[in-house]
């Protein structure tokens, strides 16, 4: 866990890199550094950029220099290895696995080897850790899923997949904020509205856990219609300090 | 508020600041202008901050037509601009009274042209910055590319000091982002060590510094395209990881894509080497077919060259304030002599 490199990229930033894996321990440490570099208004610092195992330092070479941001980035990074992590929390997003809202439900039940029912209750049955957002403004990348539900991305990707759709990739699992192509195995769909380019911030961000719940048609629609009028609360647990 | 209206849109203009940078941790593309020292420039010209919203325009600008008196300044490739149909220089202040008409016209030199106003343009930010991010519709003027018909709020300004100074020569010009350049084949590229350059071969080390590569049409504010010979490491396939202004990312069939303004935030492709940020506005006023040859440089000659830019800029600044109580003094002469006609 104390192996990390600074590795500086172009000539305005600094990624901050762990070891090459998935691994929700280093991610989540990851996310509380970042928390921590934003919070500590290092001069020339503009921006970080969590991913897996990797944040990016962004930074005004004008105000700065390398030298001095890297010893600054030490001096917190080692601090921040050995301290306690902040305390998380879940969200809960309801997710309508039936028809027509699920296509490759079916696809993934066969790959399993198992029934459609069984991939429903393995995927709602773990919470998953947002490792970062990416790719498109509210797209979480989240992991990890059974095993045996993890199959793999489709050879070509659709050209459209409506926004709130819920999917597998391997291990990652996530929900499409905006309608855009993708080639994810789409299980199910979320009746909430993830992007809203009147108010773009996401109501979840990296380091956040999601726990999807399994609802009717019927329940789908009457959420829908509720989010839609700003009434609709997602459940959040969080975790005791 | 007063306002700018919009005659003809152009090809693709849209309102534009330096950037939103702090929320790429939610996942949004900074957005920003693509050459950011022509933005820099233009802003100074009518002393403005240099973050201050610009309009920008590809390829065709819009024609325009102020609803107040202000101040403007066109950079970036050179357009064919005209006022009242009197062609107008470009890189310098100019004066603008009250339904003014501005055709700025088809380029023809470069790709990306500024139009900075004093005040700036006055669209409400969005999280932090008016820039506008087309892709998902948000910031600048309703998430959208300008259109006939639109009103952009912008402010009065009756007094811009030393006026009739601020102008730069073909000199500065030559030094900070030589419009000549562009005319040059092939066209230079500095670049530096990415990421993941030690993951490729030596061969495809030299294949990126020594052939002449060509830009493909594909180029937009996501990225340009470029094509060569391809290079030939195959890599298994990495964790995605954030992206930089400027990243050279090696596609799956060994083409390189440079990452600009609306890059996606993260990226799984290994990115090979950095363009400099001194040059990333040379790159992107480039028009398909140019040709482009890397030079592999350091880090310490990368920021040098930044210092370098900054510091022309920091010049011309205190040039102009020095320069407002030099002959002719300009507007500000003209609004005294009003106030003394008004109050004899």
């Amino acid at each position: 866990m104390k192996r990390y490199q600074l590795v500086p990229v172009g000539d305005q930033a600094i990624s901050i890199e762990f070891p090459n894996e998935i691994n929700p321990q280093v991610n989540l440490r990851l996310q509380a550094l970042a928390r921590i570099i934003i919070q500590s208004k290092l001069a020339g610092v503009q921006a970080v950029i969590p991913a897996y195992h990797t944040l990016m330092v962004t930074y005004d070479a004008m105000t700065t220099t390398l030298a001095s941001l890297e010893h600054q980035l030490k001096q917190l990074i080692d601090d921040q290895l050995t301290a306690p992590l902040p305390p998380r929390r879940t969200l809960f997003i309801p997710v309508c696995y039936e028809e027509p809202y699920g296509p490759d439900l079916a696809d993934v039940a066969d790959y399993a080897g198992i029934s459609a029912a069984d991939v429903i209750k393995k995927h709602t049955e773990k919470s998953y850790l947002i490792y970062f957002l990416g790719f498109l403004p509210g797209f979480a990348y989240m992991a990890s899923v059974d095993k045996q539900i993890a199959m793999p991305r489709l050879s070509k990707p659709r050209v459209k997949i409506p926004a709130g759709s819920v999917g597998i990739a391997g291990i990652q699992t996530g929900f499409y904020p905006v309608t855009s192509p993708g080639g994810w195995r789409l299980i199910g769909k979320t009746p909430l509205t993830l992007y809203r380019p009147d108010a773009p911030e996401p109501f979840y961000h990296a380091g956040d856990e999601i726990k999807f719940e399994a609802i009717d048609k019927p329940t789908f629609k009457a959420i829908k219609q509720a989010d839609q009028l700003g009434h609709y609360q997602v459940k959040v647990v969080s975790e005791n300090a | 508020m007063p306002n700018l209206s919009v005659v003809q849109p152009g090809l693709q203009t849209t309102v534009q600041d330096l950037g939103r940078i702090t929320h790429q941790i939610d996942g949004f593309p900074t957005s920003g202008s693509m050459d950011q020292a022509a933005h820099r420039l233009a802003n100074l010209l009518v002393d403005n901050p240099g973050k201050t919203a610009v309009l920008e325009f590809a390829l065709v600008g819009p024609t325009l037509v102020f609803r107040t008196e202000t101040f403007i300044a066109l950079t970036g490739g050179q357009f064919s601009p005209s006022l009242n149909g009197k062609p107008i220089p470009q890189n310098q202040a100019i004066r603008i009274q009250k339904n003014d008409r501005l055709t700025i016209g088809a380029v023809e030199t470069g790709r990306y042209g500024y139009l900075a106003i004093k005040g700036g343009i006055q669209v409400p930010p969005v999280m932090g910055s008016r820039s506008t991010t087309l892709r998902i519709g948000i910031g600048g003027f309703h998430g959208r590319a300008l259109a006939a018909g639109d009103q952009l709020p912008i402010t009065t300004q009756n007094v811009l000091s030393a006026y009739a100074h601020r102008q730069v020569s073909q000199q500065f010009l030559k030094h900070f982002c030589d419009p000549l350049l562009m005319l040059q084949s092939p066209l230079t590229i500095r670049i530096l060590k990415g990421p993941q350059w030690h993951l490729f071969s030596t061969q495809d080390h030299q294949r990126l510094q020594h052939q002449q590569y060509r830009l493909t049409a594909d180029v937009d504010r996501m990225g340009y395209r470029l094509a060569g010979k391809p290079l030939v490491t195959q890599l298994k396939s990495l964790l995605s990881e954030a992206t930089v202004f400027g990243g050279i990312q090696l596609t799956t069939d060994g083409q390189p894509i440079v990452l600009l303004a609306d890059r996606q935030t993260t990226g799984g492709y290994p990115v090979i080497a950095t363009v400099l940020t001194a040059d990333i506005g040379k790159l992107v006023q480039c028009q398909p077919h140019q040709l482009i040859q890397f030079q592999l440089t350091d880090l310490q000659t990368a920021q040098a060259e930044l210092h370098r830019q900054t510091e022309l800029l920091q010049r011309l600044k205190v040039s102009f304030i020095d320069q407002r109580y030099q002959n002719p003094i300009g507007i500000n002469r003209a609004a005294a002599q009003r106030i003394r006609r008004l109050f004899p």
